[in-house]
């Protein structure tokens, strides 16, 4: 089997580079890891060196993309030893990034070399990288499609850690995530925030607003949790109850609101039609069958029902 | 010039749809290394049928109405090896409501610009019999027109540009704008309790309207960036604008409100700087800065009477976000995090009296601005032990500060705080068994709450000794996310490689929440419990054959008081079944076959009991269920056209009365099919090329 022969000196530059923690920035070319070359890998690895020739990996045209460095040693590292000793699992220093045996460190370092700005700043410290979630666990990199990165599929690769979210987003009332028009990363950075629960725009509101900007408001009539946080009431991954809320009116709406009046009934089923402190309060629209401006209003008339959101 | 063409993965979006449709099931990957990487541009057509209207079914697809419909899609991608540009063109649903449309041109490594036009519909689940005119439009007439079933829609056009460009030493440039046309109707509608002297009383009459929405989003992201061997950064501008095409709803001859508002019209601009540093190979530090002004300037519609003489709310909030983390590894086995984030959204919309008040009023009759500042911090070390374990203890704080008001209808509370203590073991280096278990304490408190006040103008409300009176009626709730809370929560989660042919996945969730009263009061959120169980198997026959298998239980439980006069309880709960089996072929070389198959069976409950005085109604529980059913075969006509067949069963049944007890005052009821059940035929040929 033919190969390229390189210096020690470089083997052992490949294997330091790949072994440590963060390492050469993205934006430069990746560490010139030398190995025996792509088609020598592929007389063993047909599939993989071939899926890898289909990806954006492997443009030449780019400076800094793995095939003008290493290729395939550029993440598996320096492949001599490997190929010279007959292949096998590890054998020669051999790494492979989706391995169960290596610290999600080791097997991110590689992706980290090239991959950490922009939208993974974030990623030292966050909630994935301190759970050992590791590139290798959600992206195929071997692909000229990473199901991870198509709105279709995208959700499958969540669900094998996110379970809960799988049952919310089977209910009734939920975003069009199942039809591909949303998808998690809509909202959620895997990568790593600055803010909560992984948001893209480090909170929950201005994450909401992106596509529900008619709620933010100010309002002359501002209603606090409205302003507050979104998930107060609303539980955006799917719910029985309609408009994806938490809860059915009232009882909803009771668990802050002070039992003045009507506001502290029970619903009432057996009623037809709309009665006050009856049967409006829980069935149609509930409470909002006449607060229907429940998330503000920007209405100025000094009358009845402006304050209440009823207009 | 070598001109190669990259292939994209020949999966069309039906089945991809239905892939993700029946996502629950963790589909086993037949050849799928080999099937993504094998290159062809690829265009699907076909057609598919259903036999029957689908409200629910094709609530975000279109395909709600029985009769066939076209199947297109295509996917094509071509390189440039010498010069590493690509173009990329994607297509789907082309023939359905709910397609997509990409066209890319990139030089890998240097620049790049994309279109993209993406349309969401949603088809309201429900058909209303109305009289009312003018459905969608600013001027709604109620009974204007003979009662007639008509069935709503939203839809959004969204047009997104996007242009990238790598710059010398690291830098790069990336802009985003996209405009998002969204209109229709959904569902709304108007009520008050009737005035004393028009009988029977006491009564309401609630009308129902459509909310018409004529409404444009715009966004615009311009982001520099730059990466370098230990720092990155990322900095730019953020702007958002949100237009309201109508800004009025006029509902002329209405007995309740001749006209309603809708949201105004608004507009913010961040500009926002992040970074992050390596200071070792082992220590990294990351930070983030932003500055956000948003405003609300919308002119009022002319309506009287009016008690200030303002032409707009002049709505202005600006917000402050500071962050700062670092992660270190001091020594070989330990690890400590560190995070700290202050967000201050200062509401500085300016104060001005638009109600008139009586006395002992529960308001003062101005508007409300809502501030809050956001504190949160978080602590944790995590220290490696033998046998690839490792354990973990962290320390999380949450503290928030809202603004207050003298005069208030609901309990308020300015400042919160919540500390939250976990301790992890997990494994996750191991061919075999990985997964960890966790357990959270936290213990949410804060200041004391405040005692509202009626409004009694300058003169301090007062019965002789006590110089503050309150409604009877207030000061006793405390309200959910202001409420002293202390939760326990239990998380284990295993992944067992238990032969080489089957692995398993187990997650457990619980969590328990109990709830402070205010002083003096029971009534309130009293305690909350969530439960979420999964089983997940695979199993791979042969590399020809593959299976998957879950199984799931949530159940989430909340139970409360309150009272008219005498206390009454309600105990909610939510729970849901669920499970899943799918399997994966290939019979023969030429042919693959696939099946899916979930189940899913959900229950409210809302359990209502008097704790004295008279019976409370009874609420009956709702069910509902879905069934799915997915069966595809693939058979290799010739070696780069494959003949596609589809069949889905899909079953939707609930017994939810929220509609089937009501008619609106104009006689609108509002009205679906308490059982769906649909099923699609789809035939289509892929062809690659």
């Amino acid at each position: 089997m033919k190969g390229k022969r390189y210096g020690g000196l470089f083997s052992m530059l490949s294997a330091l580079i790949l072994s440590a923690g963060l390492m050469a920035g993205p934006g430069t070319a990746p560490a010139q890891a030398a190995g025996p070359g792509s088609e020598t890998c592929k007389n063993c690895h047909a599939s993989q060196v071939e899926s890898y020739e289909a990806s954006k990996h492997s443009t030449k045209g780019d400076p800094r993309s793995p095939a003008n460095a290493g290729a395939c040693s550029t993440c598996h590292g320096e492949g001599t030893a490997h190929v010279e000793a007959g292949g096998g699992k590890g054998v020669g220093g051999i790494i492979n990034p989706a391995s169960k045996s290596l610290s999600s460190d080791a097997k991110n370092s590689a992706c980290l070399t090239c991959h950490q700005g922009g939208k993974r700043i974030h990623w030292a410290g966050s909630t994935h990288a301190a759970s050992d979630v590791s590139c290798a666990s959600c992206h195929q990199v071997h692909t000229g499609k990473d199901k991870v990165r198509d709105k279709l599929t995208q959700a499958e690769t969540c669900y094998a850690c996110h379970k809960e979210k799988r049952a919310q987003f089977n209910r009734p009332s939920r975003h069009p995530l199942q039809e591909g028009k949303v998808t998690c990363s809509d909202c959620h950075n895997p990568h790593g925030t600055a803010g909560r629960a992984l948001l893209v725009r480090d909170n929950v509101n201005d994450t909401c607003y992106a596509c529900h900007m008619e709620k933010r408001g100010p309002f002359v009539r501002n209603h606090q949790p409205v302003q507050e946080d979104c998930s107060i009431c609303h539980n955006p991954h799917g719910t029985t109850t309609p408009n994806l809320l938490k809860a059915r009116s009232p009882f909803l709406c009771q668990q802050c609101h002070e039992p003045a009046g009507h506001l502290g009934a029970p619903g009432v089923f057996a009623l037809a039609g709309p009665t006050p402190r009856g049967n409006a309060t829980l069935v149609a629209r509930g409470c909002l069958n006449c607060h229907t401006n429940i998330h503000g209003t920007n209405n100025p008339v000094d009358g009845a029902g402006q304050r209440v959101f009823r207009r | 010039m070598n001109r190669h063409t990259r292939y994209g993965y020949s999966l069309t979006a039906i089945a991809a749809a239905l892939l993700a449709a029946y996502g629950p099931v963790q589909a086993a990957e037949v050849d799928a290394v080999t099937e993504l990487a094998k290159p062809s541009s690829t265009v699907n057509f076909g057609l598919g049928y259903i036999d029957t209207d689908a409200p629910r079914f094709g609530q975000y697809s279109g395909i709600n109405k029985s009769g066939g419909y076209g199947l297109l899609d295509a996917d094509i991608v071509k390189r440039d090896d010498a010069t590493g540009t690509w173009i990329i063109f994607t297509g789907r649903n082309l023939g359905l409501d709910n397609r997509e449309l990409r066209f890319e041109h990139a030089r890998q490594g240097d620049w790049g610009y994309f279109i993209e036009y993406n349309q969401i519909p949603r088809f309201n689940p429900y058909t209303v019999n109305t009289g009312l005119a003018g459905i969608g439009t600013a001027t709604q007439t109620i009974n204007g027109t003979a009662l007639r079933n008509v069935e709503l829609k939203t839809e959004r056009e969204a047009v997104t540009l996007g242009f990238s460009k790598n710059l010398p030493a690291g830098w790069d440039f990336q802009v985003r704008f996209k405009n998002e046309e969204k209109d229709g109707a959904r569902q709304w509608g108007q009520g008050r309790t009737n005035p004393v002297t028009i009988p029977p009383s006491p009564t309401a009459t609630v009308n129902f309207l459509t909310d018409p929405i004529n409404q444009t989003t715009r966004q615009l992201d311009a982001i520099l960036g730059y990466a370098g061997e230990k720092l990155q950064l990322s900095g730019g501008y953020y702007g958002t604008l949100f237009e309201n095409h109508n800004t009025v709803l006029n509902v002329p001859h209405s007995t309740v409100f001749t006209q309603m508002a809708l949201p105004p019209g608004n507009q913010s601009h961040q500009l926002h700087l992040a970074g992050g540093y390596s200071f070792t190979p082992t220590t990294r530090g990351t930070f983030k800065l932003a500055y956000a002004r948003a405003t609300q300037n919308e002119s009022f519609f002319v309506v009287e009477p009016r008690l200030n003489t303002r032409s707009d709310l002049g709505g202005a909030v600006d917000t402050t976000q500071l962050q700062m983390g670092i992660v270190a590894r001091p020594m070989a086995k330990l690890s400590l995090r560190g995070n700290l984030r202050y967000e201050d959204k200062d509401d500085q919309t300016p104060l001005a009296q638009y109600t008139a008040v009586t006395a002992r009023s529960t308001l003062d009759g101005f508007n409300e601005p809502r501030s809050i500042r956001t504190l949160t911090g978080k602590l944790e070390a995590s220290y490696a032990l033998p046998m690839s374990f490792r354990l973990t203890g962290g320390v999380d704080y949450d503290e928030k500060k809202r603004n207050t008001f003298r005069v208030a209808s609901v309990s308020q509370r300015e400042r919160t705080e919540e500390t939250a203590y976990r301790v992890e073991m997990r494994r996750s280096m191991s061919d075999t068994v990985t997964g960890a278990l966790a357990y959270i304490h936290s213990e949410r408190d804060g200041s004391p709450f405040l005692t509202t006040v009626l409004n009694c103008g300058a003169v301090v409300c007062s019965t002789g000794t006590d110089p503050v009176i309150t409604s009877t009626a207030s000061n006793l709730i405390a309200p959910i996310h202001l409420a002293d809370r202390k939760r326990d929560k239990v998380r284990l989660s295993a992944d067992w490689q238990a032969t080489e042919q089957l692995s398993l996945q187990f997650r457990v969730d619980e969590s328990r929440d109990n709830y402070g009263q205010r002083v003096g009061s029971t009534l309130g959120p009293q305690t909350g419990e969530a439960r979420a169980y999964a089983v997940d198997a695979a199993y791979a026959f042969s590399d020809e054959w593959q299976a998957t298998a879950w199984i799931s239980r949530d159940d989430t439980r909340f139970e409360q008081l309150t009272r008219p006069a005498d206390p009454w309880q309600a105990k909610l709960r939510n729970v849901g079944d669920s499970f899943g089996l799918g399997v994966r072929g290939k019979p023969l070389s030429r042919l693959e076959i696939g099946a899916d198959l979930s189940h899913a069976n959900m229950r409210d409950e809302n359990r209502q009991q008097a704790l004295s005085g008279t019976a409370t109604d009874v609420v009956p529980d709702i069910s509902t269920k879905l069934t799915k059913l997915n069966l595809f075969t693939k058979y290799a006509v010739k070696k780069n056209v494959d003949l596609r067949l589809n069949y889905i069963y899909d079953r939707f049944s609930t017994d939810d009365w929220t509609w089937t007890r009501w008619t609106y005052s104009d006689g609108t009821q509002v009205l679906q099919s308490p059982t769906q059940t649909v099923h699609f035929v789809g035939v289509s040929m892929n062809y690659r090329f």
